[in-house]
């Protein structure tokens, strides 16, 4: 069965003055995904969300939300921009009140609703208190039940885990994930690799204005899992290195100042053979399959539109 | 998809305007400064004059006065003494009540400026010619509040009233120097006129010039009595209530859009609701807060008039022009202070968008005295037409005179400011849209421009 797409972008061009900052951007959400996009600063990652929002208008190309635009659609939406703001002097559930009513939450039971929710981000009783009187962390929590309060059918998150300390982080990605197991599409901007692995269904990375990665993490993890070994040799890592090399085992070896060493494999070569001739090849600590890494992933699609070698950046870094 | 509400167009307008309303108009801020600020205003200048006046320091001391002829001294101490008092003036007033406005307002200033000050002075009677010395060494001891010489020549009716001197410390009261003065002054001129030999009473009727009674006459015949100080009054009563009311809600509409710009709410709400909701809900929003001040001091002068039963001062269809042109102006005020408010990011950079706005809307402050004066006369006509001023200009001209502002003046400056108000409140969407979104430097008037031109 095709699974429709909460969002859909075809050709997408914006420019500021003299920048272009979107270039032809073309792209498809699945509804009830979790979506990653990456992107370094100044990719046009938050261009592309607010042109998503309709909060600007692209140049040319289309942009569709749930088969229609976000403005008809801003109520089945949620929205947590990247600049973050509240109203410093309003209490934080009346706040809150405010945008669930905006977005068409009824009044009846509101309150309740929100105190559950506050409840939920370890911010219980504080449903009276100015804005202004939170922490930066804690204001943030709230921006955030703003954008879910009127359990949105598409929750868009432009950096959610930025300035929140681990346990908040940790927070936050639990309610990503319960806002998924609702039924909701999620779309999140981040810089932190490892949540986007631990987090996304499909990561989408952007580079200057364009798309240089689209991709399910299982697509990515069939591309790049089982292409590299890590092993562990008992003695030294380099000799180790070279013999891989110099038995045709790996197209590339390269030892860290821990004792393990990558070796990248050569195309077509099994995976379990390589293993069997790895441990062959000298006595082994551990010797494993080297998992796909998100962080290698960007560096390398960014570090090569850049014009660097990320791998060989990564080698003694 | 699950079913669910949605908030409609017009809700989501109300849902704004009730919250910059709540939040506006329902704080302590705003109830103590638009609210009890002026009853206490009014209280205290009701009240102030009335406490000072009673509490006028007493005139105690000697007053030496080289009197050769020993005439003037006990004219001027009987002067001094004899000053009505409040309670005398009551007295008088209730068996003679007034009866025309100005007679009432005439008893008030009477009443306000009586007093029951305390008045203690030794009068000393100096007749020796050189006595002027040891008078002026008295003062700089601090024995005398004051000294005098009278030259004999100045009670002479055949000359003029020239050589009267008046010695007095460093230390007395402007107050107390002009009591004194106007004593001795007044003790010169009755011994001039008894020594004339002319009857006192014959020379103050002859001196009497006529108060004549103004009787205005309007085109269709019809009379009222003029009161000049109130012609003047209630028009410009009527054009700072107008003036108020606008300004302090579209200022508040200016900062509290600059605040959710520079807080970064904006994104969040425009997330939310358009750009035209916000700013149709913020306009609709100040403009409940406006009608209440508007209510609020307007009710007061309503008030206070017929307090004092001068309500016949006020046609009520000034009062439903001051609600027309009052709508009038607040639309046109407030798209321009929303527009700005949206395109700047802090307050001192909007001070230099807002600048030329004011300087423009400063114009009937300060030619409301010239308008008032020649309500039908070219300048009045011509700056009843010029957009932002229209209001304030058509209600100091429809207030200020019995004589009858031309029907199609009237109704064509309602259509035109409506027209123009409208105009105006298209071209601050256009820029609200786009501004709200504007981060960094302020644009120039030119920018501004081409932000409501372009699609």
């Amino acid at each position: 069965m095709p699974v429709s797409s909460a969002v859909r972008i075809e050709n997408v061009v914006k420019r500021f003055g003299s920048v272009q900052a979107v270039k032809g951007i073309s792209l498809e959400i699945p509804e009830r995904s979790l979506c990653g996009f990456l992107g370094p600063n100044g990719a046009g990652k938050s261009t592309t969300i607010r042109m998503i929002m309709s909060i600007i208008a692209p140049d040319s190309g289309r942009v569709e939300v749930m088969g229609a635009t976000a403005l008809a659609m801003k109520d089945r939406i949620g929205y947590l921009p990247e600049e973050r703001g509240v109203y410093r002097k309003m209490k934080v559930g009346e706040f809150v009140g405010y945008m669930a009513r905006l977005k068409g939450v009824h009044p009846a039971g509101l309150s309740r609703r929100i105190d559950d929710w506050l409840e939920r981000l370890a911010l219980p009783g504080v449903a009276k208190r100015r804005c202004e009187e939170l922490s930066k962390g804690q204001q943030q929590k709230i921006q955030l039940l703003a954008s879910i309060i009127h359990a949105p059918d598409l929750l868009i998150l432009d950096e959610p885990f930025s300035g929140l300390d681990p346990i908040n982080g940790r927070l936050v990605t639990e309610l990503i994930r319960a806002e998924q197991a609702r039924g909701a599409t999620i779309i999140f901007s981040t810089h932190q690799m490892h949540t986007a692995e631990a987090l996304c269904d499909k990561v989408v990375l952007i580079n200057k204005g364009e798309k240089v990665l689209d991709a399910t993490m299982r697509e990515l993890r069939a591309k790049h899992d089982d292409r590299g070994l890590v092993c562990e040799p008992r003695e030294s890592p380099r000799a180790f290195a070279d013999a891989a090399v110099a038995r045709g085992l790996a197209v590339r070896a390269r030892p860290h100042e821990n004792g393990t060493v990558d070796l990248d494999l050569a195309d077509g070569t099994d995976a379990g053979d390589a293993m069997e001739a790895a441990l062959a090849l000298a006595p082994m600590r551990s010797v494993a399959l080297r998992r796909m890494n998100l962080d290698d992933v960007f560096v390398e699609l960014v570090g090569a539109a850049d014009g660097t070698t990320a791998k060989g950046a990564r080698i003694d870094a | 998809m699950p079913d669910r509400p949605q908030q409609s167009y017009l809700g989501k307008i109300w849902l704004v305007a009730w919250r910059e309303f709540r939040h506006t108009a329902l704080t302590k801020g705003f109830i103590f400064g638009a609210v009890a600020m002026p009853v206490v205003m009014f209280a205290v200048i009701a009240v102030l004059p009335n406490l000072l006046s009673k509490q006028q320091p007493p005139l105690r001391g000697a007053i030496a006065v080289v009197d050769p002829t020993g005439t003037v001294v006990p004219r001027a101490k009987a002067i001094l003494e004899r000053r009505p008092t409040v309670a005398e003036l009551a007295g008088e007033l209730a068996s003679n009540p007034p009866e025309t406005t100005a007679e009432r307002v005439d008893a008030m200033s009477q009443l306000s400026s009586a007093s029951d000050q305390v008045v203690e002075v030794e009068w000393r009677l100096e007749t020796a010619p050189d006595a002027v010395a040891s008078i002026k060494s008295s003062l700089a001891k601090g024995e005398l509040i004051a000294g005098a010489s009278i030259d004999p020549g100045a009670l002479d009716p055949a000359k003029t009233a020239e050589g009267v001197e008046i010695f007095i410390p460093s230390s007395l009261s402007p107050k107390h120097i002009g009591q004194i003065s106007r004593a001795l002054r007044k003790a010169v001129e009755q011994e001039r006129i008894a020594r004339s030999g002319v009857d006192p009473g014959l020379l103050t009727r002859l001196a009497d010039t006529p108060e004549p009674k103004t009787t205005r006459i309007s085109p269709k015949g019809a009379e009222a009595k003029e009161n000049t100080e109130l012609r003047f009054a209630v028009p410009a009563a009527f054009m700072f209530l107008l003036w108020i009311c606008v300004f302090t809600s579209a200022n508040y509409l200016l900062t509290t859009t600059i605040e959710e710009k520079s807080n970064k709410v904006m994104e969040v709400l425009l997330a939310a609701a358009s750009p035209m909701q916000l700013l149709a809900g913020k306009i609709l929003g100040y403009s409940m807060v406006s009608l209440v001040i508007l209510v609020m001091y307007g009710g007061l002068g309503v008030a206070g008039l017929s307090a004092a039963a001068m309500m016949d001062l006020v046609d009520p269809m000034h009062l439903v022009y001051l609600v027309i042109f009052f709508a009038m102006a607040y639309f046109m005020v407030a798209s321009m202070m929303a527009a700005v408010g949206s395109a700047v990011s802090d307050l001192r950079e909007a001070q230099s968008l807002v600048a030329p706005v004011t300087f423009v809307l400063i114009v009937p402050l300060m030619l409301w005295m010239v308008i008032i004066e020649n309500p039908n006369g070219l300048f009045a006509t011509i700056v009843s037409f010029v957009p932002p001023i229209t209001p304030f200009v058509m209600i100091l001209r429809l207030t200020a005179t019995t004589e009858q502002i031309p029907a199609w003046q009237t109704v064509l400056s309602i259509a035109w400011g409506f027209a123009c108000a409208v105009g105006m409140l298209w071209v601050a969407s256009r820029i609200f849209r786009v501004g709200v979104l504007m981060q960094g430097k302020p644009p120039t008037p030119r920018e501004l421009l081409r932000w409501a031109l372009v699609r």
